[in-house]
């Protein structure tokens, strides 16, 4: 169990002069601090709350808690989904919710540099002014691109442009000792040494303070196409998915859906008929692709209109005008909310499995839904096998809810691991899924991971409880 | 029955439109050409008539050749024919010059087609210059009756029944045929066409009429032909953006407004 010093008023004064105005302390710390977006894994309220707005005063902090033995933890716009950003033994959250800054873009190297605390939607939009386009696009727009970073966040188009990891270049990090050094560089090869900046991206906030980050750009697609295209059942919905591949067409994102969660969509949008073919669809599959003229696209949408027939599709539909592109992608963008407005609490699993296995996968999941009595609702990244499984509370009892759900995910991350899948593929680990990588990965790599831990951070006193962290 | 929906191509209006202070002209390079919403609502409403009670829906654009993807898009989500209007002397026409050249278009369509329109649908209004003219013109022109601001339409006897949107309400309105119809936003959204329907589309030849083979009258269209002469375009000014009061409860955000009103002392 650890034993962290507690932040006592004298800290709260020097943290105060490191940060003035901007610490927060008791009543005035924010609910909103307590959790993140998964208040279903406890609530830890943070003895301070720092809202920093320069890599100095996070090196002043860290140092400052180092010496004292008090934990801090790093915390963008808290919309984590592990558990990652809370305060599970008290101490410090530095917030980086003041570091937004788009700090410049260097268009001879395609890369632009932020602060941690830039929110997805702002660099997006910002960097489409410019014809540019940074590619990771995870479905939270509100999350900070340092949350991104830290969480290795995927998005929809992962399948053809790869996830967070594959665009940063460069970083500053404060280490848990208060030194403040730098990884990586603006360069597109880097063969020097071990890659410190790869253990950076996915760390959780565990290693380092991350407090800039220079990212790759790729110039923006001029057009893209969007296919919904209905199926009978799951199973002909997901056997379609490796034939794209196989015909040389890359999709920018393929995302699958059940008739349920779009059902479930047209009931939270107050909207009727938000996909085509509702009455005979038991599964969609939604594909876009992009590319720099029409006429490629188009080309490109018949290829995969004549595989998706020859596969079984009732119908292929085509969202092309920007009115129907913005419809169909609002109804994909409202389904984590439709499910949560639909049950009293959930949890879910970010399991990520081979291609080629998600069919076999997703029926053994559904099989859990009869086995144990709970309701099950799944969709995700068909196109790199990422899939969002919930499951719901709705009416049962605390009780028996946890009982039901703990043997539902210990099967499905148990089954997962067993088709050489990975417990989660960009939610993250935080403190909630630790005893499930635990599980996945096995000691010898977590005792790797321990020591990389221990070599950041010798006192262990930066976001402790989470990935590897066991206390 | 035999339908005619007239479509106008216009800029996305889903995106910010930069203006040109030295031209006085909104910067439209770069933003997508599309049918304009209130057509789109329009070819909807159509093709669902269409698909209870039978019948044939025209298309009609009047543009640039560039049109013709917007024609080709109705196409794929319900037209049956399409045919695009362009001439450089309609350049600049005003609501009534373009109401004119579709009456003569209609015409010519109904003489070419041997076919006599019992319903024209127009959009309520175009989403770039909202003038809400062309259709009651239209009706004007062609000397038959309107009914605007449509929300559904079904027949009746032998004509429709409308449901008219008003400002305290609905109405609904018996006419006969033909008439103009101009449609506003119904409570569900325009189709998506289908990969094959898409496809059968772009293979399509959209014939073109001139204003040769419409004989229009030169003085009635274009700037000549136009009453409305532009004397300046100019953006609006932009205004402020607004303080966002976000609070815990109901109570508490009255409670703030309240006191960030005393403070700016405007109670």
């Amino acid at each position: 169990m650890s034993n962290y010093n507690k932040v006592t008023p004298e800290i709260v004064e020097k943290l105060m002069a490191i940060a003035p105005n901007r610490v927060f302390v008791d009543v005035d710390i924010n609910k909103d601090y307590t959790h993140d977006e998964m208040p279903e894994y406890g609530s830890y309220l943070p003895e301070a709350v720092v809202e920093v707005t320069s890599a100095e005063e996070i090196s002043a902090i860290m140092k400052l808690c180092n010496d004292m033995n008090i934990p801090v933890i790093p915390r963008g716009a808290g919309t984590g989904l592990a558990g990652a950003s809370v305060a599970k033994f008290g101490g410090v959250i530095i917030s980086t919710i003041k570091m937004n800054k788009i700090l410049g873009y260097d268009l001879e190297n395609f890369t632009v540099t932020v602060q941690p605390g830039v929110l997805l939607n702002d660099l997006a939009e910002d960097c489409v002014k410019r014809d540019l386009l940074y590619p990771p696009d995870p479905g939270e727009k509100f999350a900070t691109i340092g949350g991104n970073v830290s969480t290795n966040a995927g998005g929809m188009r992962a399948v053809k442009y790869g996830v967070t990891r594959d665009y940063v270049r460069a970083m500053k990090v404060v280490l848990p000792t208060g030194e403040m050094t730098s990884f990586g560089s603006n360069v597109a090869k880097n063969s020097s040494g071990y890659s410190l900046i790869n253990l950076m991206v996915g760390s959780e906030g565990t290693l380092g303070f991350i407090t800039e980050l220079t990212l790759k750009l790729i110039p923006l697609p001029k057009e893209n196409i969007s296919l919904i295209v209905p199926f009978e059942d799951l199973d002909a919905c997901i056997e379609a998915v490796p034939k794209f591949f196989m015909n040389k067409l890359a999709p920018v994102a393929l995302e699958f859906m059940d008739k349920d969660i779009v059902r479930m969509s047209e009931k939270f949008l107050e909207k009727k008929d938000i996909f085509p073919c509702t009455d005979e669809a038991g599964a969609y599959l939604l594909v876009t692709f992009d590319g720099n003229s029409l006429e490629e696209l188009e080309k490109m949408t018949e290829v995969a209109s004549e595989m998706l027939f020859e596969a079984g599709a009732i119908d292929v539909f085509v969202a092309d005008t920007p009115e129907l592109k913005k419809n169909t992608w609002a109804a994909r963008g409202s389904f984590l909310e439709a499910i949560l407005a639909d049950t009293p609490s959930l949890d879910e699993c970010d399991v990520v499995v081979p291609r080629n296995k998600i069919a076999s996968y997703l029926k053994f999941v559904n099989s859990l839904e009869e086995k144990y009595g709970i309701r099950i609702r799944s969709f995700g990244h068909a196109g790199d096998g990422n899939l969002h499984i919930y499951a719901c509370k709705d009416e049962l009892t605390d009780e028996e809810w946890e009982k039901k759900n703990s043997a539902v995910m210990d099967e499905m991350y148990s089954k997962a691991a067993e088709i050489g899948g990975q417990v989660s593929g960009e939610h993250g680990v935080g403190h909630a899924k630790m005893i499930y990588l635990q599980r996945s990965i096995g000691d010898t790599n977590i005792a790797l991971m321990e020591g990389i831990k221990k070599a950041f951070d010798p006192n262990l006193i930066l976001n402790p409880g989470k990935v590897c962290d066991k206390l | 029955m035999e339908i005619l929906v007239c479509v106008k191509q216009v800029p996305d209006d889903s995106v910010e439109i930069k203006f040109n202070e030295k031209t006085g002209t909104p910067v439209l390079d770069g933003v997508t050409p599309i049918v304009n919403a209130f057509d789109g609502y329009a070819l909807e409403m159509a093709t669902r008539y269409k698909e209870a009670n039978g019948g044939t829906i025209t298309a009609l654009s009047i543009g640039t050749e560039k049109a013709t993807d917007a024609l080709k898009n109705c196409l794929a989500v319900g037209a049956d024919k399409a045919f695009l209007v362009s001439d450089e002397s309609f350049n600049d026409s005003d609501t009534l010059a373009t109401s004119y050249i579709l009456s003569k278009a209609i015409a010519k369509i109904e003489e070419t087609t041997g076919t006599k329109f019992d319903i024209i649908f127009c959009g309520l209004e175009a989403t770039d210059y909202s003038s809400r003219q062309v259709g009651a013109q239209l009706a004007q022109l062609l000397e038959i009756g309107q009914v605007t601001a449509v929300l559904a339409v079904d027949p009746e006897n032998k004509g429709i029944s409308v449901k008219q949107e008003t400002e305290e309400g609905y109405r609904m309105i018996e006419a006969s045929v033909p008439c103009v119809l101009t449609i506003t936003k119904p409570d569900y959204d325009p189709r998506y066409p289908t990969m094959r329907n898409k496809m059968a589309a772009r293979k399509v030849d959209v014939p073109v009429f001139t204003a040769a083979d419409l004989g229009t009258d030169a003085s009635k269209v274009g700037a000549n032909g136009s009453f409305v002469k532009v004397v300046r375009n100019f953006a609006p000014a932009k205004k402020e953006a607004g303080v966002k009061i976000q609070e815990e409860s109901g109570e508490e955000c009255a409670a703030k407004a309240v006191t960030m009103m005393a403070e700016a002392k405007v109670i």
